[in-house]
């Protein structure tokens, strides 16, 4: 686990290791005062908890660059996006070139967690627009998940509903959402209900739980929260593909043991036990913010894509399973280690499976894209599909009509949707 | 340089019994392109210690609690907590701060919201998982650790740093 990665050469020049000395000795001797007063009894007057709960609250209100888009079954993309206090959603019918006016989901405003692994997810299915999102609450680190659909065709939302039965304020959050043909809603989240218990009786309790909930009715109404799992990680995404049996198959970061943050995944049936994923040993009490992407593909083959930074297994990795997922070919390790390949992202269309993730090449930031026509036995070249030289969102991918898409929105370009897969020499 | 470590000896005495404010607010400096370079910098050949932490991290928090502690027990202890958090989100961190950290570390916070350079010059090998720490000797060796540490082995390194020569 430890190890050693930079060797800094030792500055020779005389005058400036004394600088340094001088500058370390005139801090260390600050900080040896510092503690005295502090012995003799001048502590400084911590914030009230409440204060740090108001900064907290206006923390929330960042600026966020999480946008979410999907195709619906005629074609049309549909983008849900953060403003202030709001989701939006809109349409495109030429690629998010022009859009529709963005409409409101919530119509009281709410902190709705858009960074890094938090984002609103929509789906449109059969002219219903499925949406949820985390709200974030006072307190640091929690949340609720909300659930709003729109039955007109994104004319007007539903007030959003609070999908998860326990109301405390501690963390229900990082949801993912799936719809079958059936039009049955299932949305998974992470939930600190047990920690929560086990605090209470002064009991440790590692990670924290995975639950779900189901609507039979569209989304009308969710039925009451099942535990999925106990000890998922605390702050990666949840990844949720639907099987080709209508069920939904979720995979997450989970902690193994101690303290292992490797990968799980089960089948949202009531018939499967979680099954271990990913076997890179992540020996880590971190928050990796950095979850896995599940996609099932028409054949019933899973595709899975995952991170580690496991000291003997480090990166990206993918793997697929042609039993449901009770086991997984030998990962494959992909991306560029030099450049700090990050956030993978797969998408099947039939037996073509399709990866893109987060380069940085000490310039720019790019995402590195790459195909397989063989159900993932073989793969192309990696290749540079988008560049930016400023902030950027997680990049994901979409597909209709048998092509596959990059969705990614940046700072600088605004969103692009690029199609990718096809050989371009 | 036996005569450079005496007078820095006596600096450090001399400064050790200067009055100093505790009571102001810890200043975050702006941790942009270049800083983490800067802090190395300013810290040749001697030993400290870098911590990356997040508000949307609990185990950061515990990590930073446990250094106050220590930070406490060795005061001469340089340690530089170094926030990945947003620059609108100072007010928050500079709360954060002052609930659990050790009143005489440096303190900075990502000022470029484009954190993607910032990481790449900080560590090829890091992706952003927190805590993340690195632990310099007084050679300028270093070694990076993701996750919450132990208690026993940070002071464990602490002491064997600096102890009598």
């Amino acid at each position: 686990m430890i190890e050693t990665i930079l060797n800094y050469q030792r500055v020779t020049q005389m005058n400036r290791i004394f600088l340094a000395l001088l500058l370390a000795a005139i801090w260390s001797g600050q900080a040896g005062a510092a503690d005295q007063s502090s012995h003799a009894g001048h502590s400084a007057s911590p914030l009230p908890d409440q204060e740090r709960e108001r900064k907290w609250k206006e923390s929330l209100a960042k600026h966020s660059f999480a946008l979410t888009a999907v195709f619906d079954e005629k074609g049309r993309l549909w983008l849900a996006a953060i403003q202030g206090q709001h989701v939006y959603i809109s349409y495109s019918d030429d690629h998010g070139i022009t859009r529709s006016a963005p409409v409101k989901v919530n119509a009281e405003p709410e902190s709705i967690l858009g960074d890094g692994e938090n984002r609103p997810k929509i789906i449109v299915r059969k002219g219903v627009v499925y949406v949820s999102y985390t709200q974030g609450l006072a307190k640091p680190m929690t949340g609720h998940i909300r659930f709003s659909r729109s039955l007109d065709g994104g004319k007007t939302f539903s007030q959003p509903i609070t999908v998860n039965d326990n109301l405390e304020i501690i963390s229900h959050r990082f949801d993912a959402m799936g719809v079958n043909d059936r039009g049955q809603v299932f949305v998974a989240w992470l939930d600190k209900r047990d920690l929560s218990v086990a605090a209470k009786k002064g009991e440790k309790y590692a990670g924290l739980g995975l639950y779900y909930a189901v609507s039979d009715d569209k989304g009308k109404s969710f039925k009451a929260n099942i535990k999925a799992a106990d000890h998922a990680c605390e702050c990666c995404r949840v990844a949720m593909a639907i099987d080709t049996d209508g069920y939904p198959v979720i995979a997450w970061r989970h902690v193994f043991d101690i303290n292992i943050r490797d990968h799980a995944l089960l089948k949202l049936d009531a018939k499967m036990a979680p099954v271990r994923l990913s076997y890179e040993n992540w020996n880590t009490a971190s928050c990796p913010h950095h979850g896995p992407s599940l996609s099932i593909a028409s054949d019933g083959i899973y595709h899975a894509a995952w991170f580690s930074n496991a000291p003997q297994q480090r990166g990206l990795f993918y793997g697929h399973s042609t039993d449901q997922g009770k086991t997984f070919s030998s990962p494959m390790n992909f991306g560029n280690f030099d450049a700090q390949a990050a956030h993978p992202y797969v998408f099947s269309l039939s037996s073509r499976v399709f990866l893109v993730w987060k380069e940085f090449d000490g310039e720019r930031t790019g995402i590195i894209g790459m195909h397989s026509d063989n159900a993932g036995k073989s793969w192309s070249a990696p290749g540079k599909l988008a560049t930016t030289s400023d902030v950027s969102d997680w990049p994901f991918l979409i597909g209709k009509n048998n092509r596959a898409y990059l969705s990614w929105n940046t700072k600088n370009e605004g969103y692009r949707l690029i199609e990718i897969g096809e050989e371009k020499k | 340089m036996k005569q450079l470590g005496l007078l820095v000896l006596l600096c450090l005495t001399a400064l050790s019994f200067a009055p100093t404010s505790t009571l102001a607010a810890q200043e975050i400096k702006p941790f942009v392109r270049g800083s983490y370079q800067q802090i190395i910098s300013a810290r040749q050949g001697k030993p400290f210690i870098i911590s990356f932490w997040s508000l949307s991290c609990g185990h950061c928090m515990d990590e930073m609690a446990m250094l106050k502690k220590l930070s406490k027990k060795y005061f001469r202890l340089d340690l530089v907590l170094v926030s990945t958090d947003m620059p609108e989100e100072k007010k928050s961190v500079a709360a954060t701060l002052e609930k659990f950290s050790p009143r005489n570390a440096e303190t900075w916070l990502f000022a470029d919201s484009y954190t993607d350079p910032l990481y790449f010059e900080i560590d090829k090998k890091w992706y952003g998982e927190l805590p993340r720490t690195y632990f310099f000797n007084a050679k300028n060796e270093v070694t990076a650790i993701s996750g919450k540490l132990e208690h026993e082995e940070v002071e464990r390194w602490v002491r064997a740093q600096y102890a009598p020569q």
